[in-house]
């Protein structure tokens, strides 16, 4: 059996590709949920078709092929229109996982805009503050109360999605313990990577648990 | 009359085929107060949102402190809006207490009474907040600044939610059932607020199925039924001389309880 002194820095490494795999869908795909939230709830349908379509592809095929689908697609567009718009690997992985997730963070958003009471846009209106000012100071912040939960769940699949990253030979965590578990012919540095995942996402329970706590302030 | 603060005129206003409000004509002078009664379903709630642009009206003229909201027809023969900086000067002119209070529930009571002043009318921070105490003083909630909503009873929030609207300092001030969803022990402490504000000479519509306020606090009483006004007057005339058949059997229902 490989001595957990020599494993270890492997995994972490890999682990550290793991988190930034994690760090930059969030931080993608967050926003992008929303901005496509608010577009599926569009008056036209010119807007509101195409998005819904996207939102059905993006939850109705694997997170595996649309990976594939990013990477290769791109690749075989770019050699044969002369674009060059070809993505790297790790670029490929982020593209996919932001848009993938965004499909899922637009229909928790969309969920948690529509849960706000008319009552509370008639009375912004009714004090004159603009749909802008409406949506960012009144609508907004209630709107993060009511998706922490839901949210606290993709956040943590993510975690553990991150691994689908080996499919175009992204070595995060898990594409490195699977090297060591073959060198070594033993799988036990996949228990060893299992455990990284599994403290991350204490750690992020942790979090979301709290922050739940935090947003109890009022009803 | 000519120094009507607030002229409705032949307003109309239909929800597919149903025909809410058919033809209603009333005025109202500054500092009065014009209390709005009738069975549910009546149209007086949808007559205080096309008033406060809530809703908007099919036909009519509604004309809010000189300033016409409607200014004509268009092709399909419905009523055509004043343009919108016009209408936002009348919705500044104007304040709305719900019958659901409708407070922001993730600000305390202070930032409900400040957020609208600061952000809409660019007052200064430190003079909303001033304005807001002195608010929160004038509807017995001292102390609450820094409550939420979620910690007030239904009492105290409609009053925040008055002293809200009057923050924007409105010309006029309309009530849509300002008590209905109270417990009876503490509609007395909103209706007295209101009582206070016609005191001090503040236009008010209110919708309200409370009848002995509607007739005490009151210049003028409307009594609506099926989308019309069937009767209008003082409300010594509403509710003691009038014959109208339809006022009296609803008013005798009211008698009853």
């Amino acid at each position: 059996m490989q001595d957990l002194s020599s494993l270890l820095p492997i995994l972490w490494g890999g682990f550290c590709t793991t988190l930034a795999i994690f760090g930059l869908t969030l931080l993608f795909s967050i926003p992008l949920g929303l901005i496509i939230a608010v577009l599926k709830m569009s008056r036209f349908r010119v807007i509101r078709y195409p998005v819904s379509f996207y939102i059905s592809v993006m939850r109705g095929t694997p997170l595996l092929l649309q990976i594939v689908a990013i990477y290769f697609g791109s690749y075989y567009l770019s050699e044969y229109s002369g674009l060059g718009i070809s993505f790297d690997r790790f670029p490929a992985v982020i593209a996919a996982f932001s848009i993938n997730y965004a499909a899922y963070f637009a229909e928790i958003f969309r969920g948690g805009i529509q849960a706000i009471p008319k009552g509370q846009y008639e009375a912004a209106t009714m004090l004159g503050l603009t749909k802008k000012q409406t949506f960012f100071r009144i609508i907004l912040p209630q709107v993060v109360k009511q998706v922490v939960p839901a949210s606290a769940n993709e956040v943590i699949t993510l975690v553990k999605d991150t691994s689908l990253a080996q499919v175009i030979a992204v070595t995060e965590l898990f594409a490195l313990a699977k090297k060591q578990q073959a060198a070594y012919a033993s799988i036990y540095p996949l228990f060893v990577a299992g455990i990284f995942y599994y403290v991350a996402n204490l750690l992020l329970s942790c979090f979301f648990a709290y922050l739940e706590k935090k947003l109890n302030y009022y009803r | 009359m000519d120094n009507a603060i607030l002229k409705v005129e032949h307003l109309k206003k239909s929800f597919g085929d149903n025909h809410v409000l058919k033809d209603i004509s009333f005025d109202l002078n500054e500092g009065e107060v014009l209390s709005i009664i009738g069975p549910s379903g009546s149209g007086k709630s949808t007559l205080l949102r096309c008033i406060t642009q809530l809703e908007t009206l099919d036909a009519g003229k509604v004309c809010v402190n000189g300033k016409d909201m409607v200014v004509g027809t268009d092709k399909k023969g419905l009523a055509k809006y004043a343009p919108a900086s016009v209408l936002r000067e009348i919705r500044l002119s104007t304040g709305l207490v719900f019958q659901n209070f409708n407070l922001f529930p993730h600000l305390t009571v202070l930032q409900n009474l400040c957020l609208a002043p600061v952000r809409v009318l660019g007052d200064d921070r430190k003079d909303a907040r001033a304005m807001g105490r002195f608010l929160l003083k004038r509807m017995g909630l001292e102390g609450k600044e820094k409550a939420y909503p979620c910690e007030l009873s239904g009492g105290q929030q409609q009053r925040v939610s008055i002293a809200r609207a009057l923050a924007m300092n409105p010309k006029i001030l309309f009530f849509d059932e300002p008590t209905s969803a109270l417990d009876p022990e503490l509609t007395g402490e909103v209706l007295k607020i209101i009582k206070g504000l016609a005191e001090d000479r503040m236009t008010m519509v209110i919708v309200t199925h409370e009848m002995a306020f509607a007739r005490d606090v009151a210049n003028k009483v409307v009594f609506m039924d099926k989308g019309v006004i069937v009767e209008q007057g003082t409300p010594d005339f509403v509710f003691n001389q009038s014959d109208n058949e339809r006022l009296n059997a609803f008013l005798s229902r009211f008698a009853k309880g």
